[in-house]
């Protein structure tokens, strides 16, 4: 589990910092809100007024779901950058993600094949992740379903095809700029 | 199966009182009434003994055994992010912040409230606004720590209203 310092980012402090200082806001504005509507007659202007504070503070607080999920997504790249060592593996991994990604699979499916394709064993996936090697194997068979491949042989295949194919030649390849 | 015991008596007591007193001030009782007051005393008090608890108790009472931890809430939002499950006696490293967390917003509720029943500060503004504000941060947080509850209990396996109520913990085994 040894890791390359260079690749390692620890948390994202920024993000976090702002995700907690966008929590307070949501929540003095809620307050705020909620105070008004206490305090508020019948009038139309002030309920218009009420209106537009608490769709700023529910977009405000969608700010926050969005900004969580993207630290889950670090989190998640950074767990399975664990054991590379070099900057050329973790352009490989971003070759890897981008076939988990347009097969749609879920974030444990994709954890698991992130293992598959470092070549680890169903029982060392299992042992890895605290669950039966069962649920792993359901896990897969979802994997090959989503990426229309037989097994691991073939997954890779399928992966280190879109490797070559990444090379700026061809007028069809995929992988822009 | 396996049953481990991790929530003294006292803990469950806390936890549930509070559950019950913070409902009554915050959603039921007027909060110009003597009632009120009362009732933020008891909160008051409660959470002094459990501060207090957490220095001198036992076990996952401690604080000793759920010291707020970065690393620890980066393992787990990571365990969350890859669907991996590991168990966690006591409260997880997330759970902790979420105590931490209440703990203060309840003292800063209880100041606050009694800032504004003292001659001193009557009359100003400012201790009822914090007081107002704090009341939101800790529903929010109620609200958060409920969903979580059962975010996690979905997640782990491990029915966590129901350790509350029993003190036991029990662990799938897979």
């Amino acid at each position: 589990m040894a890791l390359d310092p260079k690749l390692r980012r620890g948390p994202p402090w920024g993000l976090i910092l702002l995700v907690a200082a966008q929590a307070v806001c949501a929540v003095f504005f809620l307050s705020d809100v909620l105070d008004d509507w206490r305090a508020m007659g019948s009038s139309i202007s002030a309920s218009r007024h009420l209106i537009v504070e608490f769709a700023a503070t529910l977009a405000l607080i969608a700010a926050i779901v969005f900004e969580t999920r993207y630290i889950l997504r670090l989190l998640r790249r950074e767990a399975h950058l664990e054991r590379s060592v070099s900057v050329a593996s973790a352009a490989m991994r971003d070759v890897i993600e981008a076939h988990f990604e347009a097969w749609r699979l879920t974030p444990a499916e994709q954890d698991i094949a992130a293992f598959l394709v470092k070549g680890m064993t169903i029982p060392e996936i299992a042992a890895l992740r605290g669950s039966a090697e069962g649920t792993i194997k359901s896990h897969l068979n979802a994997v090959y379903r989503k990426s229309g491949t037989q097994g691991r042989g073939d997954l890779l295949a399928v992966i280190l095809d879109g490797l070559i194919e990444a090379r700026p030649e061809p007028a069809d390849a995929v992988a822009g700029a | 199966m396996e049953k481990i015991k991790v929530w003294d008596l006292f803990v469950r007591v806390f936890h549930w009182s509070l559950v019950g007193l913070f409902t009554a001030n915050a959603l039921l009782v007027d909060h110009d009434s003597d009632l009120h007051l009362d009732i933020g005393y008891a909160i008051a008090a409660l959470v002094g003994a459990r501060i207090l608890w957490g220095i001198a108790g036992r076990g996952f009472a401690r604080f000793a055994s759920f010291p707020p931890s970065v690393a620890g809430a980066m393992e787990q939002l990571t365990e969350i992010a890859t669907g991996r499950r590991r168990v966690h006696l006591g409260h997880t490293p997330l759970g902790a912040w979420m105590i931490y967390n209440l703990l203060l917003a309840i003292l800063v509720i209880s100041l606050s409230g009694w800032l504004m029943t003292t001659d001193a500060f009557w009359g100003l503004e400012w201790p009822e606004h914090l007081h107002e504000f704090a009341v939101t941060w800790a529903e929010v947080s109620v609200v958060l720590h409920i969903a979580a509850v059962l975010f996690e209990s979905r997640r782990t396996r491990v029915n966590l209203p129901r350790a509350m109520v029993t003190g036991y913990k029990e662990i799938p085994s897979e």
